[in-house]
């Protein structure tokens, strides 16, 4: 399963999910795209799911440790979440990886199915990260989530409707985001480096 | 002691944290001092330091939501009870307290090591080989990663296509920056993998590097650090099965 080319794109992509905030701090934009490696690097490796999903899962593992220890101590917590992500990668949005890399582009086929995998994930982390908030953070995380956390509690419903509730309005538009770039990230690597991640490895002779 | 030992020490603290109310949080302060005072010793104040800056953005924000905002704990909104802005001061302090040891402890570790390069520090660890390549070849690659980032991030704004500053522009072409480093470090990797690693050996040259020969899982003080964080996590679970604050 582990080839040389895969875990060159295991680290890459760990690498990219680790850079990419960076990016977001140097453009200032009000967004997190912690995943979009986690995802990409299901595409890249697709065809094989089983690899797929182990090696997505453990880009997402190697980026989040390290942002652990070097920026955000908390991050370690969504370690499931990052799970969910991984499996939703590999089983579900690998599947368009034909819609991602079709030329011309097709535009309806090519949003609708961002904006699905999109809702989709988001959904599936919001469900996953909803006990760590309500019960590691109290619901509040420092981003402005929070205020739609409170927001729901000022309105009566428990800490964990609350945060569910939050995550199901903020989560989506986020990972829809993730989606796209990772889709678009996909589209522009060159094929011949697809291919050699593909590439399932040579059995000794006998 | 060693990364192991530190590592399964510090995962017992947070566990233990995590299910601790006020005495138990006392008990795992205590530890952690101890710990922190005589393993980390002259960085000691960093670690306090680092603690603080991290925590206590999150506990003015916390303060804002729930004493300014909701004004009662979530205990009182599940009895269905009026509670009161006490209530939630006294829950955003526990919340506070557990999140300030958990970073203290993650922070004591990393400064514990922090004279060891990223090659020593992976090759003490005691995990398969393949994770070991992987960690390596990840710290290496944020590297390339970085150095793409300041080459194109300085090109595009020179270019005009997206400013230094918050912007409009920044929304539409920030993108082109993210496609830019992708590039740019698939290049650099597809090069080292065709070129320069068979030519060097590079990888082969690295599995031996990252195995530790014949050196012990645990040291003598991570058996005693991982015996007191045990012992301090079941007073603290038995302490809650019979009731303690």
């Amino acid at each position: 399963m582990f080839t040389t080319p895969r875990l060159i794109a295991i680290a890459l992509c760990a690498a990219l999910n680790f850079a990419l905030g960076s990016v977001v701090f140097l453009v200032k934009l009000p967004i997190y795209l912690d995943s979009i490696g986690t995802i990409l690097c299901a595409l890249l490796i697709y065809p094989d799911r089983k690899a797929a999903f182990v090696c997505s899962f453990l880009a997402a593992m190697i980026s989040t440790i390290l942002t652990t220890i070097f920026i955000n101590p908390f991050l370690i917590w969504f370690s499931g979440t990052e799970l969910a992500i991984a499996l939703m990668a590999a089983l579900v949005i690998a599947r368009s990886d034909d819609v991602f890399r079709a030329r011309p582009l097709p535009v309806v086929k090519f949003g609708a199915r961002v904006v699905f995998y999109g809702i989709l994930t988001g959904v599936a982390a919001a469900v996953v990260s909803a006990p760590v908030v309500a019960y590691v953070f109290g619901g509040v995380t420092g981003s402005g989530s929070a205020f739609l956390v409170a927001f729901f509690l000022k309105a009566g419903e428990h800490l964990m409707t609350a945060v569910l509730h939050s995550g199901f309005t903020a989560e989506p538009i986020d990972k829809t985001l993730q989606v796209l770039l990772a889709a678009l990230l996909y589209r522009a690597t060159p094929a011949d480096f697809i291919a050699m991640v593909r590439a399932q490895p040579v059995p000794a002779p006998t | 002691m060693t990364p192991n030992g530190a590592l399964v020490f510090a995962a017992i603290i947070i566990l233990a944290t995590m299910v601790s109310r006020v005495s138990g949080l006392l008990l795992l302060a205590v530890l952690s001092v101890l710990f922190v005072v005589i393993e980390v010793g002259r960085h000691a104040t960093t670690v306090l330091r680092r603690a603080l800056a991290l925590t206590i953005p999150l506990a003015l924000f916390m303060i804002a939501v729930w004493v300014g905002v909701v004004g009662r704990a979530p205990e009182d909104i599940a009895a269905d009870q009026p509670g009161s802005r006490l209530s939630a001061l006294a829950y955003v302090a526990i919340v506070c307290a557990r999140l300030f040891l958990i970073v203290a402890i993650t922070q004591a570790g990393a400064l514990r090591f922090s004279a060891l390069t990223p090659l020593q520090f992976v090759k003490t660890l005691r995990m398969p080989l393949t994770f070991k390549r992987l960690a390596v070849l990840t710290l290496s690659l944020i590297e390339t990663l970085h150095q793409a980032i300041d080459r194109a991030h300085t090109a595009l704004i020179a270019s005009g296509v997206i400013t230094r500053r918050l912007s409009v522009r920044n929304l539409l072409h920030g993108w082109v920056l993210v496609q830019t480093v992708w590039l740019t470090a698939i290049t650099s990797v597809t090069g080292r993998m065709r070129d320069k690693w068979p030519i060097e050996n590079t990888l082969n040259l690295l599995d031996p590097l990252l195995t530790e020969q014949k050196a012990p899982r645990f040291d003598a003080r991570d058996k005693t650090w991982i015996a007191l964080g045990a012992v301090a996590a079941t007073v603290i679970v038995w302490a809650d099965v019979h009731g303690a604050p």
